[in-house]
């Protein structure tokens, strides 16, 4: 067998471990290890790697962020915020038709902001928001649906783990990605909450109502959330403004919402050592599993089948588009089964270089050029140009062609096809990572094995399983159709980096 | 038997949360240092108050050198003393729709092999770094910026994985137990298999 044969017969080996329960980490590790010796036709390349492939990849700065967002999430559902957030969110949307169910997806938003995790926002929530719910006469599986979804807001928001492993994945500036979380995020809490809407108004029997309350107790419970407020602007901002590295931002907001916990007394001994072991337990899971996916990575690589791969799909001449609904959908189907990280890190370092051989027209260059040129002509006309060229670099720029080399040298500026390239490179790659968050995202709370479905119902035990998946179709739908207007409409999800760029 | 490697995992894990919470403590420091540093040497500072700017930065007020080096070697050390307790407690993600399917035993008889393989991996882990550790020792290799010897590092991770690796072969011992004996001793499994 060749090289790339003994690639694309790793992939069912792969998947039918997987499938048999195998551990999704320990999979990948057997398999590169295996892989690297049919290859290499020896233990030697395996085993050397193994020497300083554990260490480096548990020691790597850029992922010494997942424990930091980790830990600032246990604090975090300490601190009592989970609380603070659904009052305030329930003082201004409990008075409306499902306006509790809404309220508690407002509160899985805010949470989002400071938690990186998906499960630890959905049960984190839910123990303030279930007793809420039933008291207001909101039916049981309605009650999980709303929170297993609204769940999906805590790596949705930024910061999440996910876009972390992404960013060092595909070599992205992790800055850049959280910022182009932020209104997808936004997105999908709004059309949680139409859905409230819509499915309170279609089953009228599944909520209650209750009195609107006054507007000065509405502004006192926004004002007990300021300290998640703080934390937020304090780490994404921070990283943002280039004050510190992410993980250093990790750190810092992890010292904040230990505080937090530490003032309003929910960090005492014991509470600290239990979220030392759900820290461990979680940081565990994900860095065997990155473990195995270096490794088996580095396998697929040297068997070139990422490249042959990508090469294979370009030429088959079909549209870009077509081929991103393909992968969205593939997504989609494996979220069924498989949990998002280990999706992330098994299918990035295939999916990634075919995407990024796709043309996408997001950029073109004579719109680059046309507002360069136009940021020249606003500070007035250069000395010196004459009345023809700059005719001709107004008839260029209304007609959306291309300038020529001297009318930007006319204008001194320089805007070439590289340049359009790289920011397209970096735009696709940017917009394709958040649709895979949003994809990935879906899968946990599609039936029959979303996590956050799991998670919420065992919360709630008066409610059957099937009552809950029934429940949350509606909220499935949601995601479906904000992942198409995202692909359909790039410039939504890259409308901050383009503003602030 | 069970209390004991229980106990020896949950104290791992919270030596190896201790590490993590020093380690953000250091970087908050870190940080603070850099961000007055900055701010002493600014405008503001230098113009209001040029001798106490001055002399606090001759204080050492700034960033503390070499702070990622410690932070490299002190998450792995806190991530290999994390396995235990995952390892103990089933907490490794996996698929089990097709599995539940299958019949009782045939689910025990999966999971003693798999058990198995993976306390071999972690043995082999153990082994390999220990064999990395060696190499670093032979080339005196030292970090940059703090100057001590990478090996160190290896050292404090290699004891973790010492005991994820013992750990992960008294999982898979426990499995034969329970097979032959019928009782149960790991209960983590169960919950996550519901």
């Amino acid at each position: 067998m060749s090289n790339l044969e003994i690639g694309l017969a790793s992939f069912p080996v792969l998947m039918g471990l997987i499938f048999l329960r195998v551990p999704i980490g320990l999979a990948m590790f057997v398999v590169a290890i295996g892989g690297l010796y049919a290859v290499t036709d020896g233990m030697a390349m395996g085993l050397s790697r193994l020497k300083h492939e554990t260490y480096s990849t548990f020691s790597s700065y850029s992922l010494s962020i997942v424990p930091m967002f980790l830990l600032m999430g246990h604090f975090a559902t300490l601190g009592g915020m989970s609380s603070a957030l659904f009052r305030a969110a329930e003082a201004f949307l409990g008075h409306r038709k499902g306006g509790v169910a809404m309220a508690s997806v407002g509160a899985c938003a805010g949470f989002g902001a400071i938690c990186g995790s998906s499960l630890a926002t959905a049960a984190t929530m839910s123990q303030v928001a279930l007793p809420e719910l039933r008291r207001y006469g909101y039916s049981g599986g309605f009650s999980t649906a709303t929170l297993a979804a609204g769940g999906t807001l805590g790596i949705l928001i930024p910061p999440s783990v996910i876009l972390v492993i992404y960013a060092i994945l595909t070599e992205q500036n992790i800055a850049k990605l959280f910022l182009s979380a932020f209104i997808p995020g936004i997105l999908a809490a709004i059309g949680y909450m139409i859905t409230i809407a819509i499915y309170v108004r279609l089953n009228p029997g599944a909520a209650g109502l209750r009195e609107p309350i006054p507007y000065a107790e509405r502004i006192r419970a926004l004002l007990d959330v300021w300290p998640v407020l703080l934390v937020f602007l304090l780490v994404v901002g921070g990283i943002y403004l280039g004050w510190f590295t992410p993980t250093e931002g990790a750190a810092v907001g992890a010292a904040g919402t230990g505080l937090i916990a530490l003032l309003n007394r929910g960090l005492t001994r014991h509470t600290l050592v239990q979220s030392f072991y759900a820290t461990a337990r979680n940081t565990a899971m994900i860095f065997f599993i990155v473990l195995g996916a270096a490794l088996y990575n580095g396998f697929l690589a040297l068997s070139q089948v990422p490249q042959e791969l990508s090469q294979w799909v370009v030429g088959q001449g079909m549209s870009p588009w077509a081929i991103l609904a393909c992968i969205l959908a593939l997504y989609l189907v494996f979220g069924c089964l498989m949990d998002s990280l280990s999706m992330i890190l098994l299918t990035i370092p295939i999916f990634f270089p075919i995407i990024s051989e796709l043309d996408f027209n997001l950029v073109s260059l004579a719109a680059m050029q046309a507002e360069a040129a136009r940021d020249v002509l606003a500070a007035g006309v250069p000395e010196g140009m004459g009345a023809e060229m700059l005719e001709g670099i107004r008839a260029a720029i209304a007609g959306g062609a291309e300038l020529t080399r001297e009318q930007m040298d006319a204008l001194g500026i320089r805007v070439t096809q590289v340049m359009a390239n790289r920011i397209e490179a970096e735009e696709v790659a940017i917009w394709f990572g958040i649709l895979v968050l949003i994809v990935v995202e879906v899968g946990l709370i599609t039936p029959p094995v979303g996590m956050n479905l799991f998670v919420i119902n065992s919360m709630d035990p008066k409610t059957r399983m099937i009552e809950t998946y029934k429940a949350v179709l509606p909220f499935v739908a949601s995601d479906i159709v904000r992942v198409t207007i995202l692909v359909a409409f790039p410039g939504i999800t890259l409308f901050l980096l383009r503003l602030l760029h | 038997m069970h209390k004991v490697f229980l106990a020896l995992a949950r104290f791992m894990a919270v030596i190896g949360g201790a590490v993590l919470t020093l380690l953000v403590l250091l970087t908050c420091v870190s940080v603070a240092g850099r961000v007055m540093n900055t701010a002493l040497h600014g405008e503001w500072a230098q113009s209001l108050m040029p001798g106490l700017a001055d002399r606090l930065i001759a204080m050492g007020v700034g960033p503390i050198t070499g702070d990622f080096e410690l932070v490299e070697a002190g998450v792995a050390f806190a991530i290999f003393a994390f396995i235990p307790l995952c390892q103990i407690g089933g907490g490794h993600a996996s698929v089990d729709i097709f599995t539940s399917k299958m019949s009782r035993s045939t689910n025990r008889a999966l999971q003693l092999v798999i058990d198995w393989i993976f306390a071999a991996v972690l043995i082999l882990i153990a082994w390999q770094l220990f064999q990395g550790m060696l190499e670093k020792m032979r080339y005196n290799e030292t970090t940059f910026m703090l100057q001590f010897p990478v090996w160190w590092s290896y050292a404090a991770s290699l004891l973790a994985a010492t005991v994820s690796a013992l750990v992960g072969l008294y999982v898979a011992a426990a499995r034969v137990v329970e097979i032959v004996s019928g009782r149960i001793i790991l209960h983590g499994q169960e919950g996550a298999d519901a």
